[in-house]
This record gives C-alpha cells, sequence and structure tokens, in this order.
C-alpha cells in the first residue's frame, strides 16, 4: 500500500505555504488571560503612582510646603482628609476609581473625569496622527533601506533613523513650526483647528472630541482639510520619534527574512529582488512591529506633553504641564492613572492582533 | 491566515488614506479664523493670554474675567467707547438726589438672554449678592462705601451712600462691582461655576455666550434685546481664542488666523510687529501698574513671624526700594515699552504725584545702596534677609521672567538680601495670594475706571483687594477725603498727600508703568476705538 504524501500547497511563486484557515486554537484562552491580566497591571500601575505621588508628602504640602504658614497648611491638609493614615486614603482613592471618580483639581475645582474627557480625544487625536506617520515613514523607509542594504541609500535612511529618535520632540516640533509655518506659512502655528472650524465641530450633536472623526461625521470637508493642516507638524514631531525606531526594526527584520532559505529558493527561481522585499519579506518583518507598537503608545503619550505644550494642543499633555506648574497633584494624578489605563488597553489590543496574526505567540 | 492578510491591507488602506488626507492638505494657512458661519461672515476672533479665573462677577477682579463679562452682562453706567467716563448703560438716568443717595432708573422692557426680565430687583441682588459673599478674589472692596440697595420699583434702584458726594461711584457701578446679573439663576450667597452661568444664560450685554470652553475658545452671539449705551456690535459676533505661549498668539495674528491680538505680548514682540506689514500696532493710554506687594503678616518680621518687629518690616521695605533699579528693567526688559513708576498712582493720572523719586534711590530714580544700607542699620537688621518672593509667569505676559530674575539679581547684588524666587500659575496664584501663601510677590493691575481713586482705594483702606493685613487710619482717611472732595484742585491735593503717606509706609513698591497694547490685521477696523482711558476692551466696536 503507498502511502500519498500530499505536498503543501504554495503561493504563487512557490515560496510560501498558501493561506491556510487558522485553527484558532487557544485564541479564546489567550484572548481571556490577557484581559484579565488588564487589571492587575492597572492596580499596580495606580497603586505606585498614588504613592509615588506621596513621597514628597501630601498633595497640599507638596503645593504648598514652605509658602504656607504651618497652622494654615494644617487646616487645609485636614480638610481635604490628608492627615488620615496613608493605607485608608489609598484604599478610599482605589474605591473613588472604581465609582469613575478621580477628585476634583485644586487649582481650578474642575471635576478630574470632566478634564480627562474633555481632553482625551484631543490626546488620543494626536496619538493616532503620530503613530500614522510613524507607521508611513518607519516601514517603507525600513524595507527601501534593506532593500538597499549597506548602499548609500541604507546608509543615509540609518543616519535619518538615529536623527529622528536622537531629536527632542520639542526641538523638532520648534523646528518644523519655524520652517513651515513662520518662515514658508504653509502650515498653522499652533492649536487644532481655526477658531471658525473648531466652533462648527464643537458645536455637532454629541462630538467625539476627536475633530478629523467629527468632522468626516459631519461631512465638513473644509473642517476636516483645516484640521488635518494643524495635525501635519504636530503629527510630524510626535511621529517621527517612533519612526526611526520603526525604520531600523523593519530593515533588521527584513534582512533577517531575505536570508531565509524560502527566500533564497525564490531568488534562485529568478523572482525579482523587489518582489521577494515586498511580498515575502515585509509580512514576517511586521509582526514584531505590531508588538512594539503596543510599547510605543507609551512612548508617544510621554512624547505628547512636549508635543502638546509645543504646538499648544490643548490635550491632556498640555493639561498636565499646566497642573504641574500649578503643583496640582490631584489633577496630576488623575491625568497619569489614565495614560496607565490607555498604554495598558492599548497593549491589550495590541497582543490580541499580534496573536491573530501570528497564532505562534498564543498560549 | 485570510483574516491576517485582510486584516493588514485595510490598515495599509487606512493609512494611505490618512496620508492622502494628510498630504491634501497642507496648504497655506493663513486667510483665517474669522469666518465662523455668521449670516454676513463679519464675525471677528480676539487672541489672549490672559485666562478667566470666572464668569461669576462676584468671584473675579482680573483683566481676564471683567474682558469677558464687558462683553455678556449690562452695566447700569459704562464708558461710551472712546471715553473714560461712567454714563448711563442699561439706565435712562443716574444721578446724586442727596449727597448721599444716588438715584438709577432703568431702560424700560429690559431682558436676559433666557427671557427673564431685567428690573431693579436684579440690579439690588446683583450689588448686594457681590457685597455678601464677599469672595477673596471678588471686588467686593470696591462697593467699600456702599450702605444698602433700595429696589424703589420695578425700574429704579437707590443706593445708600456711607460717605456723601462719592466722585467715583458712578465709575465703581460701570466696574467689576457692576455687573447685573440673573437673580432667578444666580444664588444668593455662593459663586456659581462658568458651566452652569452659561447654561442660565443670564446675560443682557452686548453679546451672549454661544459656546464656551473655558480657557480655550469662547463663541459669543450678538444680543438682539440689547438695549444699552455701546448699542449694536459692528460684528456679527466674536470669538476669544486662548493662548498659554504669547509667541504662538503672535505668529497667529500675524498669518492672519486672529483678528486681533490682545494682552500679553511682550515687548520684543511688540517691537517686531510694529515692522510687520501685514498687521497694525495700536497703543493706547496705559494705565497698567506693575509692582510688588508685601504681606505685613509674613514678611520678613512680619507680624505674624517669629521675629516680628514693624520697624525691622519697614527697613526690608525701604531698603528694597532703595536698592531696585526700574530704569534698568524698563529699558533691558521690556525695551522702552513700559516706564519706570515712582507712585502708586501712575504718572498722567489727575492727582498724580511722583514721590518714591524723592524718597528712595538717589532721589533722581537711580538706586541708592547707601540709602538702602542705612534703613538696615537705623532698624537694626542683620544682613542679608532671606526674602521668598513670588511672581506669576503666565498672567503678566512672558518678560516677568526676566523683570524678577532682574529683581532677584539687585537684591542680592546690594548683599542685602538673599531672594528665594519662586512662580506660581495664575489660577492658583490668584487663589494663594490672598491666603498668606506669598511674603512678598508680584501683581500687576489694569484699572477699572479712569481715576487716581482706582489705585488707592483697592489697595490701601482695610479690607482691601490685596489682603496683605496692611492699615493706616490716616492713610484710610486721606482716600476716604479725596472720594468725597467736590472741589478739583482741593481734590488733588489730597490725592497727593494719599500717595505720598502710602510711599512712607510702602504697603506695595511700584515698579514700572504701561501702555495698552493691541495687534490687529489691516483689515481690521475700530480697534482704536476701544483702547482708551475705560480700560475696557469692547469686542463690539472691532470689525472686518
Amino acid at each position: 500500500m503507498t502511502t500519498l504524501i500530499e505536498a503543501p500547497p504554495t503561493d504563487a511563486d512557490g515560496l510560501l505555504p498558501s493561506k491556510k484557515k487558522s485553527s484558532g486554537g487557544g485564541l479564546g484562552q489567550y484572548i481571556l488571560i490577557r484581559f484579565l491580566l488588564i487589571f492587575p497591571t492597572i492596580l499596580i500601575l495606580v497603586t505606585m503612582v498614588f504613592f509615588l505621588m506621596r513621597i514628597t508628602g501630601d498633595p497640599i504640602t507638596a503645593a504648598l510646603g514652605g509658602r504656607l504658614p504651618p497652622e494654615q497648611l494644617a487646616e487645609r491638609i485636614t480638610a481635604a482628609g490628608y492627615d488620615r493614615p496613608i493605607l485608608v486614603q489609598y484604599f478610599e482613592y482605589l474605591g473613588q476609581l472604581l465609582t469613575g471618580n478621580f477628585g476634583t483639581t485644586l487649582s481650578d475645582n474642575r471635576q478630574v473625569t470632566e478634564m480627562l474627557t474633555t481632553y482625551g480625544s484631543a490626546t488620543l487625536e494626536l496619538t493616532i496622527n503620530a503613530l500614522l506617520v510613524a507607521l508611513l515613514v518607519g516601514i517603507p523607509l525600513g524595507m527601501i533601506a534593506a532593500h538597499r542594504r549597506d548602499k548609500a541609500p541604507d546608509a543615509v535612511l540609518r543616519i535619518f533613523a538615529i536623527l529622528c529618535y536622537a531629536t527632542p520632540v520639542f526641538f523638532s516640533g520648534l523646528l518644523f513650526k519655524l520652517t513651515f509655518s513662520v518662515w514658508l506659512g504653509w502650515l498653522p502655528v499652533a492649536g487644532r483647528a481655526k477658531t471658525s472650524s473648531e466652533l462648527q465641530l464643537t458645536s455637532l450633536q454629541a462630538p467625539t472630541g476627536i475633530y478629523w472623526l467629527d468632522a468626516v461625521r459631519s461631512g465638513n470637508m473644509a473642517a476636516l482639510g483645516d484640521v488635518m493642516a494643524h495635525a501635519v507638524l504636530p503629527a510630524l514631531a510626535l511621529g517621527l520619534l517612533t519612526a526611526g525606531i520603526f525604520l531600523r526594526l523593519v530593515r533588521t527584520n527584513v534582512i533577517g527574512t531575505l536570508g531565509k532559505d524560502y527566500v533564497e529558493a525564490g531568488r534562485s527561481r529568478g523572482v525579482s529582488e523587489f518582489r521577494l522585499v515586498t511580498k515575502h519579506a515585509y509580512k514576517p518583518a511586521l509582526i514584531p512591529i505590531i508588538t512594539v507598537m503596543g510599547l510605543q503608545i507609551a512612548v508617544l503619550l510621554g512624547g505628547a506633553v512636549l508635543t502638546e505644550t509645543t504646538f499648544e494642543w490643548k490635550g491632556l499633555g498640555f493639561q498636565l504641564a499646566t497642573y504641574l506648574t500649578a503643583r496640582d497633584f490631584v489633577a496630576v494624578q488623575g491625568i497619569v492613572v489614565l495614560l496607565a489605563v490607555i498604554v495598558a488597553v492599548t497593549n491589550f489590543i495590541v497582543d490580541i492582533v499580534a496573536a491573530l496574526i501570528d497564532p505562534r505567540v498564543r498560549y | 491566515m485570510a483574516m491576517n492578510k485582510k486584516a493588514l491591507h485595510s490598515a495599509i488602506a487606512l493609512a494611505g488614506v490618512s496620508a492622502f488626507a494628510l498630504t491634501a492638505c497642507t496648504g497655506p494657512s493663513g486667510g483665517g479664523g474669522t469666518s465662523t458661519g455668521g449670516a454676513g461672515g463679519g464675525t471677528i476672533t480676539y487672541g489672549t493670554t490672559d485666562k478667566v479665573v470666572t464668569l461669576d462677577p462676584a468671584g473675579s477682579y482680573d483683566a481676564g474675567s471683567f474682558m469677558v463679562m464687558n462683553q455678556i452682562y449690562p452695566f447700569l453706567l459704562n464708558a461710551k467707547p472712546g471715553t473714560a467716563d461712567a454714563t448711563p448703560d442699561i439706565a435712562e438716568s443716574a444721578e446724586f438726589t442727596s449727597p448721599t443717595e444716588y438715584t438709577v432708573k432703568l431702560k424700560s422692557d429690559l431682558k436676559f438672554a433666557n427671557g427673564h426680565a431685567l428690573t431693579s430687583s436684579d440690579v439690588k441682588f446683583s450689588i448686594d449678592r457681590v457685597v455678601k459673599i464677599a469672595d477673596d478674589n471678588g471686588p467686593a472692596s470696591l462697593l467699600g462705601n456702599l450702605e444698602s440697595v433700595t429696589a424703589k420699583d420695578d425700574s429704579t434702584v437707590v443706593f445708600k451712600l456711607k460717605a456723601g458726594n462719592d466722585q467715583v461711584f458712578p465709575g465703581v457701578l460701570a466696574a467689576n462691582a457692576g455687573p447685573i446679573v440673573d437673580e432667578e439663576v444666580f444664588p444668593a450667597d455662593k459663586l456659581m461655576s462658568d458651566d452652569e452661568i452659561v447654561k442660565g444664560k443670564p446675560f443682557a450685554g452686548p453679546y451672549t455666550i454661544e459656546s464656551y470652553k473655558k480657557n480655550e475658545l469662547v463663541s459669543l452671539k450678538v444680543n438682539p434685546d440689547y438695549k444699552g449705551l455701546l448699542g449694536k456690535p459692528a460684528n456679527d459676533g466674536a470669538s476669544i481664542k486662548y493662548y498659554a505661549d504669547s509667541n504662538n498668539l503672535k505668529l497667529d495674528v500675524q498669518q492672519g488666523n486672529i483678528d486681533v491680538a490682545g494682552r500679553s505680548l511682550t515687548a520684543t514682540d511688540a517691537a517686531d510687529l510694529e515692522k510687520d506689514s501685514k498687521v497694525t500696532v495700536h497703543k493706547g493710554p496705559g494705565g497698567e501698574l506693575r509692582y510688588i506687594v508685601f504681606n505685613f503678616d509674613t514678611m520678613p518680621f512680619g507680624a505674624k513671624t517669629a521675629e516680628a518687629d514693624p520697624a525691622k518690616a519697614l527697613a526690608v521695605r525701604q531698603a528694597m526700594a532703595n536698592v531696585v533699579d526700574r530704569d534698568a528693567i524698563a529699558t533691558q526688559v521690556y525695551k522702552g515699552t513700559y516706564l519706570p513708576a515712582y507712585s502708586v498712582v501712575p504718572d498722567g493720572f489727575v492727582g498724580a504725584i511722583q514721590p518714591l523719586k524723592e524718597m528712595y534711590g538717589d532721589g533722581s530714580g537711580k538706586p541708592s545702596l547707601d540709602k538702602a544700607k542705612k534703613a538696615f542699620s537705623e532698624a537694626g537688621v542683620t544682613a542679608p534677609v532671606n526674602i521668598k518672593l513670588q511672581y506669576n509667569p503666565d498672567h503678566y505676559g512672558k518678560s516677568s521672567g526676566d523683570e524678577y530674575a532682574m529683581i532677584k539679581e539687585q537684591l542680592e547684588k546690594s548683599g542685602l538680601f538673599k531672594v528665594d524666587l519662586q512662580s506660581t500659575e495664575w489660577v492658583t496664584y490668584s487663589k494663594d495670594r490672598t491666603k498668606d501663601v506669598y511674603p512678598v510677590y508680584q501683581l500687576g493691575w489694569f484699572p477699572d475706571y479712569s481715576d487716581a481713586d482706582n489705585y488707592l482705594t483697592p489697595f490701601f483702606v482695610p479690607g482691601n483687594f490685596l489682603k496683605n493685613h496692611y492699615e493706616n487710619p490716616s492713610v484710610t482717611d486721606l482716600i476716604t477725603k479725596q472720594l468725597t472732595t467736590v472741589d478739583k484742585a482741593e481734590r488733588e491735593k489730597v490725592l497727593g498727600e494719599a500717595q505720598t503717606s502710602v510711599a512712607k509706609d510702602l504697603s506695595t513698591l511700584p515698579l514700572l508703568q504701561g501702555a495698552q497694547l493691541m495687534v490687529a490685521g489691516k483689515d481690521v477696523k475700530g480697534v482704536e476705538k476701544t483702547l482708551d482711558a475705560s480700560f475696557k476692551t469692547r469686542l463690539g466696536v472691532i470689525s472686518k
């Protein structure tokens, strides 16, 4: 009896296994575990933020210590409840967080939750824009660098990558502003939109606060153009920071993939180098990018503080800088906790996407 | 794998579309932010680095809040653009019906934007409320001469005054204590949040608030029911855009993204903008005074410090007055856009004299280290004295940092002081300064009405706006006397005496006086009409 061994189906170039339905084995369990891990992650972050903020004492003392007469300082501390044991305050704070109550800011008596929802969308918009820049610049240039390995374009792109992630975002931001806004007059100086667009977008029914999305939803193309024009420089300043990392990562991974046996086999069959890079090497090279993207969200959010301040992009980063100046630890704590939650949730999403693309990462 | 590939392709497609959108929208940005969708397109945008502390008239006494209040609330009396005299606004008439009674008759059929009728009862409520709440940051001190308010009938209000013939009371009604609010919306005994105010629409000024994002963007709509002195605005609506950085404010007016840049451009910005052909720099009479406040309780040797000694505390203030070099600050930091101030009343006001010029320094306005040392030795003060000096980096313009760095340098160079220089953001600063948080600190003053008294009563009578625990009965008497002196020459003499007495006590140390400055696009008209000695920004006179 002859045993028939069926050859695996291949793609057009006969290099890679063709589309094969994933069994999906372990995916549900993977998602569940990753989801459950979010909670201890956030708890650890919240705990760290809470206690780190208390290293210099209670928020009132941190803000006014040494400047307020001792009796008045004590009065304020008692009124705010900061004289109670730290653990009592911690558990009370956790209880408040569970009910969505982040407290009231010390400097302007605003509900922190209201402040977070008002400005969170602006930061989200900036982060999305920056991520797009990072992907659009980093991935193609990384592939070009790999394709032209050790040649002049590769050298130039590698230097460009180093410059991208070595240049402080406030410096590149000011440089862009000076060049494209002040000297050339091509792009707006600051803000998220012209006054007219801002008024139109904020007067919409149930706006998301993400201006380009609101402009698209309302079919307001003029506002969309304006919003995008305002987004270019902040997105470039922040996005290039990550683009440099993506460029290097893609280059390295593509070069690694190009040395694989199946690619060598393709070469020997006469498949063009361009086709090998764009069709066969890019996909395996992108998987680590997706994982790194999750980590880069934290970098982008951190960079948003400087970018928002440079461009008067009134998001959480801008507010964080303002509240830090006012030494308003309640507001700062609220913003930092929210940013931590965003990073944790983003990492969860990225993990899921990575698992969908590459089943090997599942449990 | 099908799903994977699809997801990747979708992501690439989305990125492509976004890239297209990003690159497609990179045209010139100028020409901008003024067509806000108004019917005639004649809306204007005003940019500022000032901040709103609160829209509640009982809780603020600052330029940023008052600027908005001037657009949305009605006043019994107001200053007609181009003038500084308080004349009836929503009042039909306003006059002294006896030395201690000031009677105001309202125009008929006045109403708020929410439809509620505006009557004398609202007027009584508004004024009583300011006095009752007496917020630390509120204008209650302006109403120090008010005994009571009576609503005689729906359109008649009688203000009973403690001292008769109060020459500045009409000006007070046109100032920070004067906005009339809706008694059906505002609580009588506590401040109201901005969002609640906007929601309640208690507006009856030239504009109403259409949308409000605190310290970001305020959109104003013309109020068709306003029947006051200022008349119908020359524009179809206005927006106020708030900036954190005056560089961005400057660049936005240069690019045409806003029509007018108001406060607070730096002196360097102003000098630079004067060379720009796309904009016009408008200058108006300057009433701004920049000064240092001493908290008599917490300053070195202050009443509530461990080493309390009034004579030594005075010597500290005198030494500072002797050492500070105003000329250097005015020329080096402010490029001549500010002038040295040698009195608590800026030079040029009727009754203003310059007592500090002779009393401190070398007698000509320059510093004198010898006189500073003498003040210390006579009072037995051992140098160096530690001073905690506070300034604000965002309310009085970016140059505040340079100004106070120079003051610190001047004080420390004398060898008499060691300065701990600190800065705090305005919203916190404005609250903390009245709570004895800062022993010695920066303030600036933009007058509410054009009279020397506006530089005296708010600062040097008991319960004043500074809350710095300074009291001097003879100064109080002089200030009260000038308030009620009808003869002009006699009043000027008393004003001079009051300034001299205050200069001796040095409750505050005047440093600089400045000009009003606005920068507008070439197509913007009417800016000069609001740059008058009333020091009120009236957006209604600006148009394109």
